[in-house]
């Protein structure tokens, strides 16, 4: 974790904290007749499928500290980490709440949850709220491995299918991504469990396996330890300075992108325009600076899609998963 | 690596290792109250701390507590944790003489001892076998598993059988929640917050701390008899020479059953007495108000620490219960122990190093300076304490994830765990069996993925074998020697026919 993002870490728990002082006392925020129809009424919670720390619940912090700090939103954001379940549990939550004030902050790991049918709720049961950027892994091979590019792989792959061990988390991101490839190239890999970042990193160093899925930053981080780490695409839509030799699989002729976007959902039944305030605060707090920075630094793209646009994105998305996830189960 | 030392001298880590530490002997120093059982409770406070810091409060809770718990059991024969039950039978005797002052020094002094020695042990083995453990695969882990439940089932107190049963129901509390393998849920049965699965900490808050506050309730009349405490320790120079080679060998007995994966003070404190009683030339006295059987205890249970600190820092895999709740810690902060700790986080690494050497410096000034004060703690109002500690229970178990099923996840462990002891059957192993088992399921089926399903390539790696045989010969080896014991009666009898 950089400094950055772990004082911003404190900072925002610290916003938390104040937040569930403020929710203790509604009566003194508004009261007016005038205020009674304004929206929102009280702190906005924000529900992150995750433990504190990872992407998602940092950007979720940074842009509450933003819209508090800014005075964007008469009430601040409060962050609720609720880890587990592959989301199904901060996704129940979230569409359960009927306060009015609760949203969704996740990533597109919710339509692979579902095409994998751990969920019994789709994109449809919410209202989509807008991406505030999102970012895009790399496809890594050993420093020594001798693999150069895509294409080496690809090739040795082609020879002999299966030759190479992928590090993969079953049914999550990495899998999906690495098999979207696969399909588009025409290879085969074999395929071993490593469920989380430093799984697949600690196999790849130890020649356990070949290749694994990284996020760019988590790469950046990790490239120069114990052996090194190559990576030989990035399946972003364009390339990105953080990481300036590395081409894009669209560069490399296989139509694959995968740019996992940081996504806001309200329940289906939050009046739209109430969602539209939070959209409109949200995409003013993506041009503070401090907000392009984190993203800069953390080899992130920092952009504002709106919510219908956004919500045609993923469906359209969806329907390649499921196709995936009907191979893979 | 001597970064790691500088930047332990700096206010805040100075403080929580300070603070980290003092509270550890406090709660270690009251019966019935334990270091595991702190050491869950305040790993919910850690989430808002910087990684280092957390370590360093949760490493000084660890010392303090197992050294914490010598002092009640000098003077009241009851062991404040279960790592000093060895303590009891020489230091009470010797208090009840009237030597309290000088077995309480005694103690202190062989727990810091065993402190350091483990100390060089960690900080001299751990970055090469890191180094090492990078190479493991799958099939290394798998058996490096396996032997810890074996070796943790079969060393535990009571019968193997009864271990475990403890640890293949550990194994099948791990079991609900999304498999590993195929990203499919599994024994939810139907419900939602089930999808993720029991989660770690209010499974062990519940299983050590709940049950724990049962038990005192029941017993909650009973009041604890006052014994003066003196003047406080009594130890000096002399008594390198007359212990020295004592501690020397309880400290690597310590080391090393630390070492091994899975069991943990109280039965480094059992061998080396054992041993310590093997080799003198008085056995008769121990057990009596003897010397060396307090040095021996105390030295062997701080340096099983030590010890259980070197596969925990580099392999991820947990020394003992305890640590199965720093690795929670780890993970909570993002950071994976295991082989790549010392390159991706060095200074978490030999933070936890740093911290340990740290911790034990604080004990022995600690307890030196106030143990006249610590022991007047064992008698504060249980009814205060024990309902402070439940209500840090669901506070902690809900702040985990913001959610309330955790907490009565806990609620519904602290009714297993002491049932459980009820049945004899021990704690350790069901923990233990609850911690690894997913690890143990992981690696097995990455193992069996990477071979394209044949479990044989087990015996190409070397180190896999003699994992797998050292479990297969520590689970077969009491029904060997109860055989062996058996054929000689029955050859005895025929001598003499």
């Amino acid at each position: 974790m950089s400094p950055t993002r772990r004082s911003a870490l404190r900072r925002g728990l610290a916003l938390s904290l104040a937040a569930a002082l403020s929710l203790a006392a509604p009566l003194v925020a508004g009261g007016t007749a005038s205020a009674q129809e304004a929206w929102p009424q009280k702190p906005i919670r924000v529900i992150v499928p995750f433990k504190p720390g990872g992407r998602t619940d940092v950007v979720a912090r940074l842009l509450g500290k933003v819209i508090e700090e800014k005075g964007l939103l008469p009430h601040p954001l409060v962050i609720v980490n609720m880890d587990g379940g592959g989301g199904a549990i901060a996704g129940r939550a979230a569409l359960d709440a009927d306060d009015g004030h609760t949203v969704l902050h996740w990533h597109h790991q919710m339509l692979i949850a579902n095409a994998m049918g751990l969920i019994d709720f789709g994109p449809d049961a919410f209202t989509s709220i807008g991406f505030t950027g999102g970012g895009s892994p790399v496809w890594a091979v050993r420093a020594d491995s001798g693999y150069e590019t895509l294409a080496d792989v690809v090739d040795k792959l082609k020879e002999e299918p299966g030759s190479l061990v992928e590090a993969i988390g079953i049914g999550s991101i990495p899998h999906f991504v690495g098999a979207l490839l696969a399909k588009e190239a025409g290879f085969e890999t074999r395929k071993v469990q490593a469920n989380s970042g430093a799984d697949r990193l600690k196999m790849i160093a130890g020649g356990n396996a070949d290749i694994a899925l990284f996020a760019a930053s988590e790469y950046l981080n990790a490239k120069d330890v114990a052996g090194g780490l190559d990576a030989v695409v990035f399946f972003g839509p364009n390339r990105i300075d953080n990481i300036p030799d590395v081409p894009t699989a669209k560069e490399l002729g296989y139509d694959v992108t995968w740019a996992n976007p940081n996504w806001w959902l309200a329940p289906a039944d939050m009046p739209a325009e109430h969602a539209a305030i939070l959209a409109e605060a949200l995409k003013t707090a993506m041009e503070d600076p401090s907000i392009q920075e984190y993203f800069a630094e953390n080899a992130l793209d920092a952009y504002w899609t709106p919510g219908d646009e956004a919500q045609a994105e993923s469906e359209a998305l969806l329907e390649d998963l499921k196709e995936i996830a009907a191979e893979i189960r | 690596m001597l970064d790691a030392y500088v930047a332990l001298i700096a206010p805040w880590p100075l403080l929580y290792l300070a603070i980290g530490t003092a509270l550890g002997i406090v709660i270690g120093s009251i019966p019935g109250l334990t270091a595991s059982m702190l050491i869950a409770l305040t790993l919910p406070l850690t989430f808002q701390m910087d990684a280092t810091n957390a370590m360093t409060l949760l490493i000084g809770e660890y010392v303090g507590g197992i050294s914490g718990g010598l002092i009640a059991a000098t003077l009241l024969r009851m062991p404040g944790t279960p790592a000093s039950i060895m303590t009891t039978f020489d230091a009470f005797p010797m208090a009840q003489r009237g030597e309290g002052e000088r077995a309480l020094g005694l103690a202190v002094a062989a727990s810091f001892f065993g402190g350091l020695v483990s100390w060089g042990f960690l900080a001299v083995l751990s970055p090469p076998l890191a180094r090492l453990a990078l190479t493991f695969g799958p099939w290394e882990y798998f058996t490096l598993v396996l032997m810890a439940l074996v070796m943790l089932a079969s060393l535990s107190q009571g019968s193997l059988l009864k271990g475990l049963i403890g640890a293949c129901l550990g194994m099948l509390f791990a079991m609900p929640g999304i498999d590993p393998s195929i990203g499919q849920l599994r024994l939810t049965f139907g419900f939602n917050d089930m999808t993720g699965g029991l989660n770690l900490l209010p499974v062990l808050i519940g299983t050590f701390a709940v049950s724990q506050i049962i038990k005192d309730v029941l017993t909650i009349d009973v009041a604890l008899p006052r014994v003066d405490v003196g003047r406080g320790v009594k130890v000096g120079l002399g008594d390198v020479r007359r212990h020295g080679p004592n501690a020397l060998r309880s400290a690597v007995i310590g080391t090393w059953v630390g070492l091994l994966p899975g069991i943990g003070a109280n039965i480094a404190a059992m061998l080396a007495y054992a041993t310590a009683r093997q080799v003198s030339r008085e056995p008769e006295k121990f057990g009596t108000g003897h010397e060396p059987g307090v040095v021996a205890a105390e030295t062997a249970n701080n340096a099983s620490i030590g010890g259980a600190l070197i596969p925990l820092i580099t392999m991820g895999i947990p020394g003992s219960v305890t640590e199965a709740i720093l690795i929670g810690a780890l993970i909570i902060h993002n950071l994976q122990p295991g082989p790549l700790l010392f390159a991706t986080n060095p200074e978490v690494a030999y933070g936890v190093i740093a911290s340990y050497l740290g911790a034990n410096l604080v004990m022995v000034v600690f307890m030196l300076a106030s143990i006249r004060w610590i022991a007047r703690l064992m008698y504060l109002p249980r009814p205060y304490l024990v309902s402070a500690i439940l209500m840090f229970c669901v506070v902690g178990a809900f702040a985990l994830n913001n959610r309330f099923f955790d907490v009565w996840v806990m609620l519904a462990f602290g009714a297993i765990g002491y049932f459980l002891e009820r049945a004899k059957v021990p704690l350790g192993p069901f923990v233990i069996g609850f911690v690894l088992a997913p690890i143990a399921e992981e690696q097995f089926r990455a193992a069996l993925m990477s071979s394209a399903g044949d479990p044989f390539t087990l015996f190409t790696r070397p180190f896999a074998t003699v994992f797998f045989f050292v479990s297969m010969a520590t689970l077969s080896w009491p029904f060997i020697t109860e055989r062996l014991r058996r054929r000689r009666a029955t050859s005895h009898g025929a001598d003499r026919r």
